[in-house]
């Protein structure tokens, strides 16, 4: 019991930590002629509190679409963001609500997903950052699941967005390297139990809703053995990812 | 006198005469010629510039916590479970989930019955598992506590995969839950989660999918 409440102390103070910002507050005038605040940061939550045209609102943090906000009298809500969007700055500049990043122009992705590596299953994250509009540089890991040994997989490659202005769905392609390391689960153990490899890819990406995207690959490896041939499987994937 | 003071009219009259008639010219011109002359002068403000900072809103998308329960791995007995999670919550419906749980599995009813025999090794009773997984709020809310409280919920699934690392043996498993997370405060929620761990193990002698079913609670931290 003491070690929860210590626990709890622990939070509630690495909390106050995280809530004293050294910035300033946002505080935003209410323009339009009524502010809901919800009780809750999702759609369906009860109205608890209205503030009026004029009335000042200090916005404290952010979940997904919904702004935490405190009126003058203490009373504290939840605004979406496109009503919080619509009120001003005391000099009557709009309130500076970031937008959500473009998906055609945007920087970084972070993702995890499935595919098969050469008939097994393929558990793999990746994240990618982009150089321009239409070139990333990504960074893979995966592991595959054989039924004599597993595979540890990291690569490093560039991949090319044909179009990048095509939201829904877009052709890419992709080059890179990287290495493999094998563990063994049943006899016999394998030649050799890591490898370098190269790959090239085919695939697509496309958005799918804020800042939630889909990614989609098919890849050839090649992988260096010392023996007489090198090894060329095959792998698909699918990725859910999200972008900033 | 009279006509001392009728002539300071009459020159009155005629200055004034003479000024309405000069109206036309502009500005007098002496001092234009010496500005055009000087050299510019700069004023330097006095007052030091002032750096505005535009307020930043503090993103709090992130969770990360804590659990523990119970998990019964299938033909090897109900045993206590402890893990760590993390979530990215994408939009009010949708997150992105992470769990790395341990538990350590007992005996199965042949090893208990003939003590001599061992189907898993000591190092292999260790029951490891990451999941990736996607989740959906199902049924957000409010369920309340008495008359004057009340406190956001949502009741959650959640799918994804991950590896189970048994019997000295990684595995890919699919996972699927149903969890409820309760928001004591803003920043700190209390989870409920029920998730069963499916894979395909020939440990008892014949392949076949095992169901490794976990009740766990836990807390987290929204940042």
């Amino acid at each position: 019991m003491r070690r929860l409440l210590a626990l709890l102390l622990l939070l509630q103070a690495l909390h106050l930590g995280t809530a004293h910002a050294r910035r300033p507050p946002l505080e935003l005038v209410v323009a339009q002629p009524f502010l809901e605040m919800h009780s809750g940061p999702g759609r369906g939550f009860p109205v608890v509190y209205v503030a009026e045209r004029d009335e000042v609102v200090t916005v404290l943090y952010s979940r997904t679409d919904w702004y935490r906000v405190r009126a003058p009298h203490g009373q504290e809500g939840w605004v979406r963001r496109d009503d919080l969007a619509r009120t001003l700055l005391a000099s009557g500049e709009p309130a500076p609500i970031p937008p959500y990043p473009e998906f055609a122009t945007h920087r970084w992705e972070v993702g995890a997903g499935y595919g098969v590596f050469n008939h097994e299953n393929l558990v793999t994250a990746y994240g990618d950052f982009g150089l321009t509009t239409s070139l990333d540089v990504e960074f893979v890991v995966q592991q595959a699941f054989g039924t004599i040994d597993n595979r540890y997989m990291t690569t490093i490659g560039m991949r090319h967005t044909f179009i990048p202005e095509w939201k829904w769905i877009s052709p890419t392609a992709g080059i890179g390297f990287g290495w493999q390391y094998i563990k063994d689960k049943a006899p016999p153990a394998p030649q050799q139990d890591s490898n370098q490899m190269a790959y090239i890819s085919l695939g697509g990406r496309g958005f799918i809703t804020r800042r939630f995207m889909w990614r989609a690959d098919w890849r050839k490896y090649v992988i260096f053995t010392n023996q007489n041939q090198n090894q060329e499987p095959d792998e698909w994937k699918v990725d859910l990812a999200v972008f900033f | 006198m009279e006509s001392r003071l009728g002539c300071v009219l009459l020159a009155a009259i005629l200055l004034s005469g003479c000024s309405w008639f000069h109206r036309g010219h502009k500005g007098p011109q002496p001092v234009v010629a010496e500005e055009t002359e000087a050299e510019p002068t700069i004023v330097e403000p006095q007052v030091p510039r002032r750096k505005v900072k535009t307020p930043h809103i503090k993103a709090k998308d992130f969770e990360v916590g804590g659990y523990f329960g119970a998990l019964s791995i299938q033909d090897f007995g109900t045993n206590p479970l402890y893990g760590v999670r993390a979530a990215y919550h994408v939009t009010e419906d949708i997150f992105l989930e992470g769990f790395v749980g341990r538990s350590k599995a007992g005996t199965t009813s042949l090893e208990d019955v003939f003590p001599n025999i061992t189907v898993v090794s000591e190092s292999g009773r260790y029951f490891t598992y990451y999941d990736i997984d996607l989740g959906y709020n199902v049924l957000p809310g409010e369920i309340f506590l008495g008359r004057g409280r009340a406190f956001n919920n949502a009741l959650y699934a959640t799918f994804g995969m991950g590896d189970v690392k048994f019997a000295d043996k990684d595995q890919f498993a699919l996972n699927f839950g149903v969890g409820d997370r309760l928001l004591i405060t803003d920043w700190l929620a209390m989870h409920l989660d029920v998730r069963d761990h499916v894979f395909e193990t020939d440990l008892t002698g014949r392949t076949k999918n095992v169901h490794n079913i976990e009740a766990t609670m836990g807390l987290s931290v929204f940042f």
